[in-house]
């Protein structure tokens, strides 16, 4: 007899012995788990019950077990919560108010790190992400077998790690084992491994998940040992088919002091880039947004906020956050007048001034050379690229001088300088994808170091 | 059922239990106390499923016997009784007589027979923990857990138990503090549970005249147990189901450094606070403005229908400027439970959580999540 059905014939026969009342409370939430000829085991929700069923109903079970014909030696009860009982209560969400921030690391689920704010139903397709969202759908729908490994790449605030996420919400809905992860703890995760002689312990946590996550793995860079260690990872994971998601601000091959051999195995599946987004997907996602926060923004107030801000989808919200606040502060409607008077230091901050040290820095921890060897005379490949590349910077960033810029590289000839600033701008015309790659992400540092 | 026992002894057992007892239609004999001889011991009980509250007192038995009564009801009574005199109590079916000098009555009870068994708790680990450090702890937290059912894991309170201290932690997700006790001996390894929040406002009142609480735990259930002074026996035990789950990763919250700290009289905070709350709207939220040069704080806040507050507050003041604002609410509940005359007040930045620490001692600290605003 089927366990379900066996369950249910014995709660007909307790429930012909004993009170309404009695039976509701007791056998509520109960259910049998196991039944192998002569073990019972029961599900109870707590132990009141267990304790309960187990002294004064034990004999009653076994009598209504023996009067369907089965036989039975022992019961067991272990205790389990209904999970449908559980997602139910998940719906209510109680908000303080819309303002009183929260604790965001106590959404994240603990066993997969996921956030679940992050699903593909509130990610906003558009042709600079059309790419990636399609790869990312097909893993998450069968993961493991498609594209493996998947990178995605593309800039800060584009939604890189909303795609990831969403895989892994997704994946997780047919309880596959799912583990997201930023690279910096995972790196952390390995020095403390090595430090407290716990490495079993920390490898063991990546052995039997179906899909890994990992965001921002451009931050591996020249940390071999823990390289070392994820290529472990990776590859026991691979050779068993697991999934495996990569997010890099930048494309494999421009990821610096990466070993060859984890380079190839990241090359080795789909890597999909996520672009800039037009002008129509960030009107969409200011629409979406505002919706969302159930606030009515006049068309032209998202025109105007989707024209200024272009490259970063994060400051859309951001921008679109302060009207917000502005709009329940004053309870006055939103205008395009009101709009350009909040959002005037947002948009008028971009242009950052940036010190010649600030240039220098930034190279020569880009390229991971010293600045005295960028000042030095030192003819070699990995040492004269960087120089080229900072002399050009200084020029078109800061409009220097040739001689001045000479000066300030260790006392180099202006025709040098000139001869430099030619090269790398020539290279840039020629649509040279490594260097342009090379020169915004040197800029982006410029600001942070 | 037959017995002698003093009326301020009764009354005592009375009190400490009826608390848990508690209205239910499928169940209606939780409402009822459970009353039994044991030996030379009598002891009461009362449940709600998910508490369990067990008291004992020496007794002269005459007839051993059990019976199970309205609790409201019974403890009205004993509580009428005249002080330090003898109380008789008998039983007959389901029935209990009591009798005390004139006053005398009988009491319709219900089956003991259906009285819910209090679960037992198969002992993994055991600590001895002096009461006055630990009671006095758990008040400090035990206010903030939420109620709300979303994340079942934070509405209770977090017991982490490592070498020779125990940390009680309490968060609603917008704020979070933690209190450090130290313990007499060192604990075997670490471990950890969930305490919902009935449970440890319980143990506030239950355990208030004890010296030692004995804490043991299973997987399931916690028993937090008082032992009689005058035999080996226990006196008062509390059983309460833990909650299932894991504590969110609460240090990952607590920021470990911080751009901006202020030195404050705490007293003059909490006044300043208060009365700025009286201008703080809808929102709760009062404003604090950092000066680092003037070494003070500005507490401002705003309501377009009442008017507006402003005042400072000298303080030592080390780091950037700095302004955020916060609920005055969550910044009272904080401040009023720490026990220094002076504090210290520890932010980031506007939409970074604040850190509240008493000066002189780093056993309680409160982290608290700012309003955002323009």
């Amino acid at each position: 007899m089927k366990k379900e059905k066996l369950w249910q014939s014995i709660l007909a026969e307790i429930q012909l012995n004993i009170s309404q009342a009695n039976f509701n409370t007791w056998f509520k939430n109960t259910q049998l788990v196991e039944y192998n000829g002569d073990n019972l085991t029961i599900a109870v929700p707590n132990t009141f019950t267990k304790e309960w069923i187990k002294n004064k109903h034990n004999g009653t079970i076994m009598e209504a077990v023996e009067s369907l014909g089965e036989k039975v030696d022992e019961i067991s009860y272990v205790i389990k919560k209904n999970k449908k009982e559980k997602k139910e209560v998940e719906k209510e969400e109680v908000k303080e108010n819309e303002s009183q921030m929260e604790f965001e690391e106590f959404k994240v689920d603990q066993e997969s790190n996921l956030n679940p704010k992050y699903t593909f139903e509130n990610f906003i397709v558009g042709p600079f992400n059309e790419l990636s969202h399609a790869a990312a759908y097909a893993v998450a729908e069968n993961p493991g077998s498609v594209y493996n490994p998947l990178f995605i790449y593309g800039k800060v605030g584009l939604g890189k790690t909303h795609l990831l996420q969403s895989i892994g919400n997704e994946v997780k809905k047919s309880s596959k084992k799912v583990k997201y992860i930023p690279a910096q703890k995972f790196i952390t995760g390995v020095v403390n491994g090595i430090r407290n002689g716990k490495m079993e312990e920390f490898k063991s946590r990546y052995k039997d998940i179906d899909v890994l996550i990992i965001d921002d793995i451009q931050f591996l860079s020249g940390k071999e040992k823990t390289q070392e260690e994820f290529f472990h990872t990776f590859n026991e994971l691979y050779e068993k088919n697991k999934q495996i998601i990569l997010s890099s601000d930048r494309p494999p091959k421009s990821i610096r002091a990466l070993t060859e051999r984890l380079r190839s195995r990241f090359e080795g599946g789909m890597i999909a880039d996520i672009n800039f987004p037009d002008l129509e997907t960030r009107l969409a996602i200011l629409k979406t947004k505002a919706q969302e926060r159930k606030i009515k923004i006049p068309d032209e107030v998202c025109e105007y906020i989707a024209k200024n801000i272009q490259k970063n989808i994060r400051e859309l919200e951001g921008a679109l956050n302060k009207l917000i606040a502005h709009h329940k502060l004053t309870g006055k409607k939103v205008t395009i007048e009101t709009t350009k008077k909040v959002l005037k230091n947002l948009l008028e901050s971009p242009t950052k001034n940036v010190s010649p040290d600030q240039i220098i820095k930034a190279v020569t921890k880009f390229y991971d050379i010293s600045e005295s060897d960028l000042k030095g005379n030192s003819r070699k490949k990995e040492i004269v690229k960087p120089r080229q590349v900072v002399m050009y910077l200084l020029r078109e960033e800061l409009e220097y001088s040739f001689p001045f810029i000479g000066k300030k590289i260790g006392g180099k000839d202006h025709t040098t300088v000139m001869y430099s600033h030619k090269k790398i701008k020539k290279k840039l015309e020629k649509e040279d994808e490594d260097m342009k790659e090379d020169i915004t992400l040197i800029k982006q540092m410029m600001l942070s170091v | 059922m037959k017995l002698k026992i003093l009326q301020d002894n009764l009354k005592e057992g009375v009190s400490i239990t009826s608390r848990i007892a508690t209205k239910s239609v499928s169940l209606p004999i939780l409402k009822n106390i459970h009353i039994k001889t044991e030996d030379s011991f009598l002891c009461l009980s009362s449940t709600d499923l998910e508490v369990a509250v067990k008291w004992w007192s020496l007794t002269k038995t005459e007839k051993e016997g059990e019976t199970t009564v309205p609790l409201d009801l019974f403890s009205s009574f004993i509580n009428l009784l005249p002080k330090e005199e003898k109380v008789n109590i008998s039983s007959e079916d389901n029935n209990i007589s009591v009798e005390c000098k004139d006053y005398k009555t009988k009491i319709k009870g219900l089956d003991p027979e259906d009285f819910p068994i209090i679960p037992t708790v198969e002992e993994e680990e055991s600590i001895t923990i002096k009461t006055d450090n630990f009671l006095e702890g758990l008040k400090q937290v035990v206010d903030i857990p939420s109620n709300t059912k979303v994340k079942p894991e934070i509405s209770g309170v977090y017991f982490y138990f490592s070498g020779k201290t125990l940390k009680l932690v309490a968060t609603d997700s917008y704020r979070l503090a933690e209190k450090i006790i130290f313990l007499d001996k060192k604990v075997s390894s670490e471990f950890s549970f969930i305490l919902p929040q009935k449970a440890a406002k319980e143990l506030l009142n239950i355990f208030i005249n004890e010296d030692e609480i004995d804490i043991k735990f299973d997987s399931n259930q916690v028993l937090f147990e008082s032992t009689m002074k005058e035999t080996d026996h226990p006196k008062v035990q509390l059983t309460s189901k833990l909650i299932e789950g894991e504590y969110p990763n609460y240090q990952a919250i607590i920021p470990e450094e911080s751009n901006t700290q202020i030195l404050l009289d705490k007293e003059e905070f909490l006044n300043k606070i208060k009365a700025a709350s009286l201008f703080s709207g809808k929102v709760n939220e009062v404003t604090l403005s950092i000066k680092e040069k003037e070494d003070e704080v500005k507490i401002l806040s705003e309501d377009n229908d009442l008017g507006n507050y402003e005042t400072a507050i000298k303080g030592k003041t080390d780091g950037e400027d700095v302004d955020i604002s916060f609920n005055h609410r969550f910044l009272k509940d904080g401040l009023s439970e720490i026990k220094s005359s002076e504090i210290v007040l520890s932010v980031n930045d506007e939409s970074s959580p604040g850190k509240i620490t008493p000066v002189g001692n780093d056993d309680f600290l409160y982290v608290v999540m700012p309003i955002k605003n323009n």
